[in-house]
Order: structure tokens, then C-alpha cells, then sequence
């Protein structure tokens, strides 16, 4: 929808280093919302990563005497990267419903009976069952399942720490997340959340990182530059439909 | 309605209470509770004039530390005689009366008052083993609390226990023991006012606000006056500048401690707990924990025995890993855990691939003879080499259009 649908083929091969190649033909797999939100939502996490171990376990004292606003810029500085995360999460999430096919929920939760199958094919890949992942040209369907359980972390993530802002959100409209504080156990209870899921988070950063890699080393299909520009190259001819 | 046999007046008077001393306790009453200045003489005028209501005072499972909080005071305070006056009809503590006797009183304050008289609950309630654990002239707590609570006006529960739950509900809690909202659900007004013990200051401001207002004043979501748990400790907090500034305590007794810097490093869970300690302070406003240089535990806070602790930490541990396990020291492990697997994961991938070639070359180059579907690079498992199954390894030829 919001790629060609034929864009224009690429007519000199794809050199690959050791196999003849036959023509590879790109296909816009990530829109622009789509990267621009993955890359969002990856700087911000750093960012609030970073600031966030500082809060929970200052490291970056200030020498003592006068004029510090140490913690106090880090806090601020973690409020607007997560400002930046809560709507990058809120608007991707929208995505999955407005956006083209390949952003869609679809390619999350696995409906149709194919993706169901090949859900069990890359894992059986990852666990080195087989030597090959099934074709698939947007998500593959194991890692769209990971990324549902991703972003039920991220909305924690953000819920949690609406809830701790709102404890000192005194006459802002911000306070009204007060009522998450019970369901979490107080805020006490948000925090220790808070914290544990961002070390999930962190872990799932480093294996998605890994993964790109290794699908992009085992697929040859420029994976990894994807995310980037936008476009996956395929053989010509192959399946196109793999997400339906 | 008590208030027919003495005036407060005459009361205050009795008690060596000057009119001075009643008059600044207002003033203060009306600043603890957020009034203007102008309040002082309302609050005064309810005190002197309006008949007090009723209060009965029961204790469960509990130290009795909300009852001593308020006795231990060194010299009698306005507030304490107010206290004083209004649970004269059933204290456990304090009162004369006993055994039977004392039950009577009860059971007739609760008829004559129907419908206004004060609750104060003190204590969680035990709910395990039919309420064996906790009873009273021979009815369990939780008997005694459905009955007083029905009629009553308001019902406040005072200290962690009556609030939360508090020390006698922490994991495992043994008598299952419950907070009064849980124990007597459906209670129309009640006033949670959480803390171990309860600032007396606070249930005094409460009871003054109902005189003054014939009301009771806002409360939060978990049933806590604003005015008293509007804000957090460290909101509040006299170390606050240091928190911001990034000047930390980092062990007891070392040089920040001494300059009086942020606790927080040392567990302090004043960002998490909702009072106004550092307002008031304790015992009549001479200090407070972090004031004399020991960091909050969070003890106003839900559960506070089970996620405040450890008390000289930022946050519990992980569940399985042990109390003091460090959720950042385990997080780590996972994390670097997760990129071991896959570098792993990807060696011997390469190592396969390695194979792959290798076996792949010395079969074209000495089985041209052969048929290729049985040579094919198959790794692994020999067995599964010849099924025909849609996750086959590609046949050398195909290798070409592996994606």
C-alpha cells in the first residue's frame, strides 16, 4: 500500500561473496513509520536505560558543595526520552492497524494456519532442528510473537512509570494515573517492575540485535540494512504473499 | 453524644491545659490540615462547642504501638486529652474497666450511639481458622469488627496493620490476616491512616476536621486524608537538594552522612511513601528518622514488610533468588547470558557452514558417479538426511538460490 508494488527491479545481481546468484529484486518491507519508530524507540531506550540505572543507583555523583542539579538533570533528561518512547510504542502500536500489510498485526500474532506452521519451522531453526529458516519476507512469525510479548513489556514499561510520575505529579494532569499505583502494589511495587523489566528489555535488545544479525547472515537478504532503507532483497520470483 | 456531664473547657482546665496551649494546638490543627489561618478559631469554636462524638477504640492484632504513640508523649498535649476524651467509651489500653464488664460497655456504646459513633481500629484482622487467632471476651476479631463497623459513623483504621495489613499480613502471613477495608468490606466512610505507628497528630486533625466540618476530610485511593499523605516523603524532604544535586550518603557514618546528604543510596523509601513525617515530625515535633540521619523504611506504604525490605537497599530482590539477591547483578547476567547463546548460536553456524563447503566440494570432486540426493551436505542427523522433508537441507546444486 504504501510501497510500490512492483518497484523497479535491480538488474545487476547482488554479488554474494561464494554463491552464484541468480537477479534479486527489492521489496519495501518497513514503511517510514515503522523505522522511524523502531529507531525511535531504540535511541530513547538507551537513553532511558542509561538514566534510569543512574536513578535507581546514582553513579554519577556530584562532589559535594553548592549548584549540583545532578540527579535532578537525569530525571529530566529520562522524562523526555520517555515522552519520546511512550509515543513512538503508542504510535507503532497504532500502525499495526492503519499501517500497510507488512506492519500490521498480522504479522504479530500468528492467525493464518501457514504462519502458525512456520512459527514451529523457525523455531525448530533456532534451535538448530533445521538448517534453514521458512521464507518470509516481512517479520518471521517467531519473532513477530516475541515482539507481542515486546510491546506488552513496553506498555508495562510506560505504565509503570506513569504510575511513579504521578506519585509527585501534584496538580498535573499526569496525577490521573494515580489509580495504576494499587494495581501494582504501591509504588514500590511500580518501581521494582520498572526495574526488572527494563533488564528483560535489555536482554531482548541483545537478542534481537544477535538475531538481526543471524538472519541477515543466513538469509542474504539485507536484513540488517532493512531497517535502514526500508527494503529486503529477494530472489526474483520467490513468494511475496509468505505473510498471509 | 458524650459531652453532658463536663464542658472541654472544664476539662482542658482539669488537665492543666492553658487556653494558650489549646488555641496554638488549633492553630496547628488547622495548618496540618491545609486551612487558613481563619480556621483556627472555627476549629476552637467545634472543640468548645460541639458535642464530641462517640469513639470507640478496638485493638487486634497489633503491638498496641498506635495506642503507645500517642501515650508516650512527655508532657500531656491538647491533643492527647482530645484523644483522651473522645475513646473514653472502649480502650482496651486505657480504659478501667474489664473482662465483662468492660465488653458491656461496648456492646451499650454501640446501641446508644447507633449510626454515630467513631470506630478507630487498630490492629489487622486474622481471618484464618474461623478468627482463633485473635479474640476478645470470647468473639473473634473479625466478629467484633462487622459488628462495631456496621453502625458507625466513620470508621478510622489506624497504623499499617488496621490500613494494610501491616507486620501481621507479611508473606507468610500465618493468620491471614487482613487490612479492615478487606476484613469489612462495604464500610461506608472509612479513613485509612497507614504508618507504624500512626502519627497521633494526624488521627487528632482527622477527628478535628469531622467536628469542625461535619465531614470528613478528602481522601486518596487508598482511602488516606490528602492532607496528611498528599505527598511523598521526599517530596518534603529537608535532604531533598542533595538528592537533586547528586550528593549521596554511601555508608553510614562517612563523610556525606556527616554533611547530612541524600539517604536514598542507603534504602531510603521516602520517594515511594506517601506521609507528611517531615512536616510534623514525631513526638511533638522534635525529629524524624531521616532528620537524624536514618532512611525511611516506607512503613505507611501497602505491604510495606514484604517490599520496603530489605531497608538499607534501593529494591527487593527477585523472587527465587533470594531477599537480598541484586536484581541489577542478576539482570546483567541474564543480559550477557542472552548474547553468550547466540554467539554460541552463530559459531556453530559458521562451523557448519564450514563443514557444508568442505563436504560439498569433496563430493563433486570424488562422487560425480554418485546420485546427488544421496550426497547431499547433510549435517547432523544421518537419519533424517534421506526424508523428504520441507526442512531438508538444500542439495549442493540449489545452493545458489538459498536465501
Amino acid at each position: 500500500m504504501a510501497a510500490p508494488a512492483h518497484p523497479p527491479a535491480i538488474t545487476t545481481p547482488v554479488a554474494d561473496a561464494h554463491d552464484a546468484s541468480p537477479d534479486l529484486e527489492p521489496i519495501y518491507v518497513w514503511d517510514l513509520v515503522v523505522r522511524l519508530t523502531h529507531w525511535t524507540i531504540v535511541l530513547s531506550m538507551l537513553v532511558l536505560a542509561f538514566t534510569g540505572i543512574d536513578i535507581a543507583r546514582p553513579f554519577l555523583d556530584a562532589p559535594s558543595g553548592t549548584g549540583h542539579f545532578q540527579t535532578g538533570w537525569v530525571r529530566i533528561i529520562h522524562y523526555y526520552a520517555a515522552i519520546a518512547f511512550s509515543l513512538a510504542v503508542g504510535s507503532r502500536i497504532l500502525w499495526m492497524f492503519l499501517g500497510p500489510r507488512r506492519s500490521g498485526w498480522r504479522q504479530f500474532l500468528p492467525v493464518s494456519r501457514r504462519r502458525q506452521r512456520e512459527l514451529i519451522g523457525t523455531f525448530k531453526f533456532y534451535v538448530m532442528l533445521r538448517p534453514r529458516p521458512p521464507h518470509t519476507v516481512g517479520h518471521n512469525p517467531l519473532a513477530g510473537l516475541t515482539y507481542i510479548a515486546v510491546f506488552g513489556l513496553y506498555l508495562l514499561m510506560i505504565l509503570t512509570g506513569f504510575a511513579l510520575y504521578s506519585v509527585s505529579a501534584y496538580g498535573s494532569y499526569m496525577k490521573m494515573w494515580s489509580f495504576l499505583l494499587p494495581i501494582f502494589g504501591g509504588a514500590q511495587g511500580a518501581r521494582w517492575i520498572h526495574h526488572v523489566v527494563m533488564w528483560l528489555l535489555l536482554g531482548f535488545a541483545v537478542h534481537h540485535f544477535f538475531s538481526a544479525l543471524l538472519m541477515a547472515r543466513v538469509e542474504k537478504n539485507g536484513g540488517m540494512d532493512s531497517i535502514f532503507s526500508g527494503y529486503k532483497f529477494v530472489p526474483k520470483g520467490s513468494e511475496r504473499d509468505d505473510d498471509r | 453524644m458524650r459531652g453532658d456531664e463536663f464542658s472541654f473547657r472544664d476539662e482542658l482546665a482539669a488537665r492543666g491545659i492553658s487556653r494558650r496551649e489549646f488555641m496554638s494546638y488549633c492553630a496547628g490543627v488547622a495548618a496540618l490540615l491545609g486551612l487558613p489561618a481563619s480556621a483556627a478559631g472555627e476549629v476552637a469554636a467545634a472543640m468548645e462547642t460541639k458535642l464530641k462524638p462517640a469513639v470507640v477504640w478496638l485493638e487486634f492484632q497489633d503491638c498496641a504501638g498506635n495506642t503507645e504513640s500517642f501515650l508516650r508523649a512527655s508532657k500531656p498535649s491538647a491533643a492527647e486529652v482530645i484523644l483522651d476524651l473522645l475513646s473514653v467509651d472502649y480502650h482496651e489500653t486505657i480504659m478501667a474497666a474489664a473482662g465483662h464488664q468492660a465488653e458491656q460497655a461496648l456492646a451499650s456504646s454501640l446501641e446508644a450511639h447507633k449510626g454515630q459513633y467513631v470506630v478507630v481500629v487498630e490492629g489487622s484482622i486474622p481471618t484464618g481458622a474461623d478468627g482463633a487467632y485473635c479474640t476478645i471476651g470470647g468473639r473473634s476479631a473479625l466478629q467484633i469488627a462487622k459488628e462495631a463497623c456496621k453502625d458507625a459513623a466513620a470508621v478510622i483504621a489506624v497504623g499499617t496493620c488496621a490500613a494494610f495489613g501491616g507486620l501481621p499480613a507479611a508473606s507468610p502471613n500465618p493468620t491471614t490476616a487482613l487490612s479492615v477495608s478487606d476484613a469489612v468490606p462495604g464500610i461506608k466512610t472509612l479513613i485509612n491512616l497507614p504508618a507504624c505507628p500512626v502519627n497521633a497528630e494526624n488521627l487528632t486533625a482527622v477527628l478535628a476536621y469531622f467536628l469542625t466540618y461535619g465531614r470528613w476530610p478528602a481522601t486518596d485511593h487508598y482511602s488516606r486524608p490528602l492532607f496528611a499523605y498528599g505527598k511523598t516523603i521526599h517530596d518534603n524532604c529537608e535532604r531533598r537538594a542533595h538528592f537533586d544535586g547528586g550528593q549521596y550518603v554511601e555508608h553510614f557514618g562517612d563523610e556525606g552522612h556527616r554533611l547530612g546528604f541524600c539517604l536514598y543510596k542507603v534504602g531510603c523509601k521516602g520517594p515511594v511513601t506517601s506521609q507528611n513525617c517531615p512536616n510534623i515530625r514525631w513526638n511533638e515535633g522534635t525529629n524524624w528518622p531521616i532528620g537524624c540521619g536514618h532512611p525511611c523504611i516506607g512503613c505507611a506504604e501497602p505491604n510495606f514488610w514484604d517490599r520496603m525490605t530489605p531497608f538499607y537497599e534501593h529494591l527487593t530482590g527477585v523472587p527465587g533468588f533470594g531477599a537480598a539477591a541484586d536484581i541489577d547483578r542478576i539482570g546483567l547476567y541474564a543480559t550477557a547470558a542472552v548474547g553468550t547463546a547466540f554467539t554460541a548460536h552463530a559459531l556453530v553456524q559458521l562451523g557448519r557452514k564450514a563443514y557444508d563447503k568442505r563436504k560439498a566440494k569433496v563430493s563433486v570432486a570424488t562422487a560425480t558417479a554418485a546420485p546427488a540426493k544421496t550426497t547431499s551436505p547433510a549435517r547432523a542427523k544421518p537419519a533424517e538426511a534421506d526424508k523428504p522433508e520441507a526442512d531438508k537441507p538444500a542439495p549442493a546444486a540449489e545452493k545458489g538460490r538459498e536465501p
